[in-house]
């Protein structure tokens, strides 16, 4: 059962979220039209524009007024103009999602499996030598900011060792089809997607180890012990699946952590998604991408995370005794 | 709450070789101006040199000492850092021994709001704030800390509710000690290790954003930042320069984060004392 309190907490998340996207423009000192269009539509500026721009966020209207403009636009799906790249602000970053889609899904997946797996192996032999090495390296991995971890990739791989292509996604004006071009996309998604799996891989180790430890002291594994199980049954079937609960609670969490790597990996690797379009985007000032970038992330973590929360119950049915 | 958390470091490897580094990046921190020969600010035509006795580290695109600005880019880290540590820490305990004290709908209210910014991603909310108003220090500092607190409150809230049954707090209380006196005298003491446990998280997560914001450009650009540093250097790549420019800065910066999480790592039984004895040996 989903719970009210739950549901109120992601109201307040997701008001909060409107609210500093409605006011912070407006708050700014100086010309509003600025804030709210970018540098780039003053230049385009004609007094005809500029009138129309006005009407349509009510700006010579008392804050509450323009609230209500904005909110009206909002649910018509109208994020707003980019005169930076002449097309409606949905249009551009639709353009560029599918690739921030392919590189956040595939680095989330990878270091999420992978964690779990070394969580799951390290905790079993907890106090070893494979052990020890593995939480040392990983949690030296874990310091390392991703973007910094993108930069040795391409460096070492793109730069001196040349094997991996140095930016972009695709090779450009290639004319490739087929499965040639599947290997050219995967070749160019290599290193972002090692960076930011690298990166956040520890995260889901460093619970999974945690949680297996804490469950291999608890009595059902002696009894699953004492029936004469396998190793591999206990350390999988047993103690495993146990330690996975956590974990899931987290990959919400986590999403929102691989979203904001993109934005720095993407700009280290001038890959085409959402995260080098919010860097063109802040090095032009053109805010009306800023802005509808910052409502389609924090409201798809937003969203992620709720139906995490949902499913959770289904997953660890001891959380809805909890309520 | 008896667990030391000094002994606790101080027996585990990881622990101690964690304050090792942090302690040593506090020290350069501290002596910058001894360590730099140059002012890290000073530009010169003699730009991209190679490393020599003169420049260490060689200088960047427009003339500046890169051993300089690295020691001197340790200070804004660590400022940035500790400056949101602190304030984080004190806000989460103000807002969630105060919850747990007064109870009732200002509880309510208080761990709605904290609930609500847990699930908000704060990366992406600095990123537009930043983008409209290229927070200098103290503002970025002042920013992080309000947009952090909340992990630690839900945390010291939690404490707080079960110290308040304790014994020796009910025996304060029927001696007529008011909520503001159990607080301060009986609760907030006995919360010691845990608030040094949200401090480290806090000055980690600020390091690591004060970098990202000034690799994307949206700091103050005044100031020397590492996160600046790495972001002139990858636009250089293509030369040999990163062997002394990009590395070095990165393995800075990668330090005082992985330093922080050794101890950290050591400091969790802390938090979850069913984890005591499963930290590096």
């Amino acid at each position: 059962m989903f719970s009210k309190r739950n549901l109120i907490t992601y109201a307040i998340a997701f008001v909060f979220i409107l609210l500093l996207n409605f006011l912070l423009p407006r708050m700014m000192p100086g010309d509003p039209l600025m804030a709210i269009y970018g540098d780039e539509a003053l230049i385009a500026m004609t007094p005809e524009l500029e009138a129309e721009l006005v009407e349509r966020f009510a700006l010579d209207q008392p804050l509450w007024q323009q609230l209500g403009a904005y909110f009206v636009a909002l649910f018509q799906g109208e994020l707003g103009y980019s005169y930076y790249y002449n097309a409606p602000v949905l249009s551009v970053i639709l353009g560029r999602l599918p690739w921030t889609l392919l590189l956040v899904g595939t680095s989330l997946l990878l270091s999420t499996m992978l964690g779990i797996v070394l969580g799951i192996e390290s905790g079993w032999r907890r106090g070893s030598r494979t052990d020890r090495t593995l939480l040392a390296g990983l949690m030296s991995l874990n310091g390392f900011p991703d973007f910094f971890l993108g930069m040795l990739l391409l460096i070492a791989f793109g730069v001196v060792l040349g094997v991996f292509p140095l930016a972009g996604a695709l090779t450009p004006y290639s004319g490739l089809s087929g499965l040639a071009l599947l290997w050219d996309v995967l070749r160019h998604l290599f290193l972002p997607v090692a960076a930011l799996t690298l990166a956040h891989l520890g995260s889901s180790y460093l619970l999974t180890r945690n949680t297996m430890i804490t469950v291999l002291k608890e009595p059902y594994m002696l009894t699953a012990k004492a029936k004469g199980l396998s190793p591999r049954l206990l350390k999988y079937r047993h103690a495993g699946r146990n330690s996975m609960l956590p974990v899931v609670t987290q990959t919400g969490i986590w999403m929102g952590r691989v979203v904001t790597g993109t934005l720095f990996v993407e700009l280290v690797f001038a890959y085409p998604g959402i995260g080098y379009l919010t860097y063109e985007a802040l090095l032009a000032r053109d805010y009306p991408i800023i802005q509808g970038v910052f409502l389609m992330v924090a409201i798809s973590v937003l969203a992620a995370n709720f139906l995490i929360d949902l499913s959770y119950p289904k997953l660890d049915p001891r959380v809805s005794y909890a309520y | 709450m008896h667990i030391d958390l000094k002994r606790e470091i101080k027996e585990s490897g990881a622990g101690k070789t964690g304050l090792i580094i942090l302690l040593l990046m506090i020290a350069i921190a501290l002596a910058a101006p001894i360590l730099a020969p140059y002012d890290p600010y000073q530009q010169s035509t003699a730009s991209l040199l190679s490393p020599s006795w003169s420049h260490w580290l060689g200088t960047n695109h427009v003339g500046q000492d890169i051993w300089s600005r690295l020691v001197f880019g340790a200070r804004t880290s660590l400022l940035v850092g500790f400056g949101v540590g602190i304030l984080a820490t004190l806000l989460g305990t103000l807002f969630g021994v105060s919850a747990a004290l007064v109870g009732g709908f200002y509880e309510k209210v208080v761990m709605r709001i904290v609930d609500a910014f847990i699930v908000i991603p704060m990366v992406i909310v600095i990123i537009l704030i930043s983008a409209y108003i290229r927070p200098g220090i103290l503002t970025l500092i002042l920013l992080l800390s309000l947009l952090s607190w909340q992990g630690g409150a839900r945390i010291m809230r939690a404490q707080a509710l079960s110290l308040k049954e304790r014994g020796h707090v009910a025996a304060a209380k029927s001696f007529g000690a008011n909520r503001f006196y159990l607080a301060w005298r009986h609760i907030v003491p006995d919360l010691g290790p845990i608030l040094l446990v949200e401090f480290i998280y806090g000055v980690r997560r600020a390091v690591f954003m004060e970098a990202g914001l000034a690799f994307l450009g949206i700091s103050d650009p005044t100031v020397v930042s590492w996160g600046m540093m790495m972001r002139d250097a990858l636009s250089f790549s293509y030369l040999n320069v990163w062997q002394w420019w990009l590395v070095p800065t990165g393995v800075a910066l990668s330090l005082i984060i992985i330093g922080l999480a050794f101890i950290g790592h050591a400091a969790e039984p802390v938090i979850e004392p069913r984890l005591r004895g499963v930290a590096i040996a």
